[in-house]
């Protein structure tokens, strides 16, 4: 009797989703097996993946079938594959740094780059142009309302950043003070990030409640499917 | 060797930078972000290895718990025997991940439902100052107001407050936030790149 695909992934992530909710009774034997199996499972399929879509078409495939140039370029990696690989051993591991050095080095400009492009212009960028009247007024947008949103956000980013400024200097009594001004909006960014903090916790339980929906529909769906079958 | 690593580490720094502001430079960016990708993938390998060598340890010496570790190697041996045999997008492999990865992924998420309502009330028990309170304040009025209920959206909640709370009162904290996240990212980016920071191991 062969039994379909289908079925044997159901069985399994029934069992797995049932071993995993036995947390709620408390820490278990079932919840620690659960949780081991799915670090192995998913570290081992992490390890096929890294080798089958990175190091056989990216390093072994050019080595072994690619051109002269191809092969060159490809030694560097290879080189630098077996340095890392070194670091297994203790005695070893300085040579390793090498490869640490450049991997922390092209990281670094990736980040820089990154926090530049992708994150630092693009959001003020996005500040400013809350203070776009026009476009407001196209999309069905008052100048005024749209005047008084850009500026809530404008503070709010603003006295956000303050409240992450630390610089303080030493009074009379010895205790450590922030400057007058920057205290009272350090204040109000604080309310700020209160409010942004609750609206990421409110998402991430909405998302928790969604994920722990669809594992609740899975069991009803697995026995509707299983008694529906006999 | 300290001079070394700190010349490859602005070396490589340096070109990759480069290459996002300088045509000229776009090829060897290219080319050493391709060799920084093979290099990640080969320290992933290593980290697995570690993992697997530091629970075989476990087992050898008979720990507590090393029947847990004995599950975790043999789940990761046998996954990545059948992954280097089968490929990862054959059948099998495909089972695995949806019979095992994502269900517990997903249920792992579903049990932060309770994890983070328990937080919560701990933060008001312990903590009831304005932080506390506003904060709960705020992900209860976003809740409700986001909620699909039979009757459609809650009146002055959902019409209202909710879309002005959450794309204006903490769009402008999250802006703030995320400005300082990436400032910071630069500072620590530019002081690896001028040779300040050595987390590769120089002094």
């Amino acid at each position: 009797m062969i039994f379909p695909p289908d079925l044997i992934t159901g069985v399994i992530s029934f069992i797995f989703t049932i071993l995993i909710f036995s947390y709620l009774i408390g820490d278990n034997p079932l919840f620690r097996i659960a949780v081991y199996i799915f670090v192995g499972v998913s570290a081992g399929y992490v390890a096929a993946i890294a080798l089958w879509q990175v190091i056989v078409p990216r390093l072994i495939y050019p080595l072994v079938f690619g051109s002269m140039n191809e092969k060159i370029f490809a030694a560097i990696p290879l080189l630098g594959s077996l340095f890392i690989l070194l670091k297994v051993s203790s005695r070893m591991a300085g040579v390793a740094r090498m490869t640490m050095a450049f991997l922390v080095g092209a990281g670094a400009a990736v980040i820089v780059a990154g926090a530049v492009m992708g994150t630092l212009i693009p959001q003020v960028g996005a500040t400013i142009n809350f203070f776009d009247l026009n476009a407001a007024v196209a999309v069905g947008i008052s100048k005024g309302e749209a005047f008084g949103n850009g500026l809530v956000v404008l503070f709010g980013t603003i006295f956000s950043l303050v409240y992450f400024h630390f610089g303080a200097s030493p009074k009379a009594d010895g205790s450590m003070h922030r400057f007058g001004l920057i205290e009272i909006a350090a204040w109000v960014g604080r309310i700020f990030i209160g409010i942004t903090l609750g609206a990421v916790f409110a998402g991430v339980y909405a998302a928790a409640l969604t994920a722990l929906i669809e594992r609740i529909a899975s069991i009803i769906n697995f026995f509707a499917n299983l008694f529906g079958n006999f | 060797m300290q001079v070394i690593t700190a010349f490859i580490a602005i070396a490589s720094g340096v070109l990759v930078l480069g290459g996002y502001f300088f045509p000229a430079l776009a090829g060897v960016q290219t080319l050493l972000l391709n060799w920084a990708i093979i290099l990640a993938g080969v320290a992933a390998i290593v980290g697995i290895l570690n993992l697997t060598s530091v629970h075989m340890d476990k087992i050898r010496r008979g720990e507590k718990g090393s029947a847990y570790s004995a599950l975790l190697v043999i789940g990761l041996a046998a996954t990545f025997f059948f992954g280097m045999i089968l490929r990862p997008q054959h059948n099998v492999m495909q089972m695995v991940l949806n019979g095992i990865i994502v269900p517990v992924e997903a249920a792992l998420m579903g049990l932060l439902t309770v994890s983070l309502l328990y937080a919560a009330i701990r933060l008001l028990r312990r903590r009831t100052d304005m932080m506390g309170v506003i904060f709960l304040l705020t992900a209860a009025l976003l809740f409700l107001g986001s909620a699909t209920l039979p009757f459609g959206d809650i009146p002055l909640i959902g019409t209202l407050i909710r879309p002005w709370v959450s794309q204006i009162l903490a769009l402008g904290g999250a802006r703030g936030i995320l400005i300082g996240v990436a400032l910071g990212a630069l500072t620590t980016g530019l002081r690896v790149l001028f040779a300040v920071d050595r987390p590769y191991g120089g002094t």
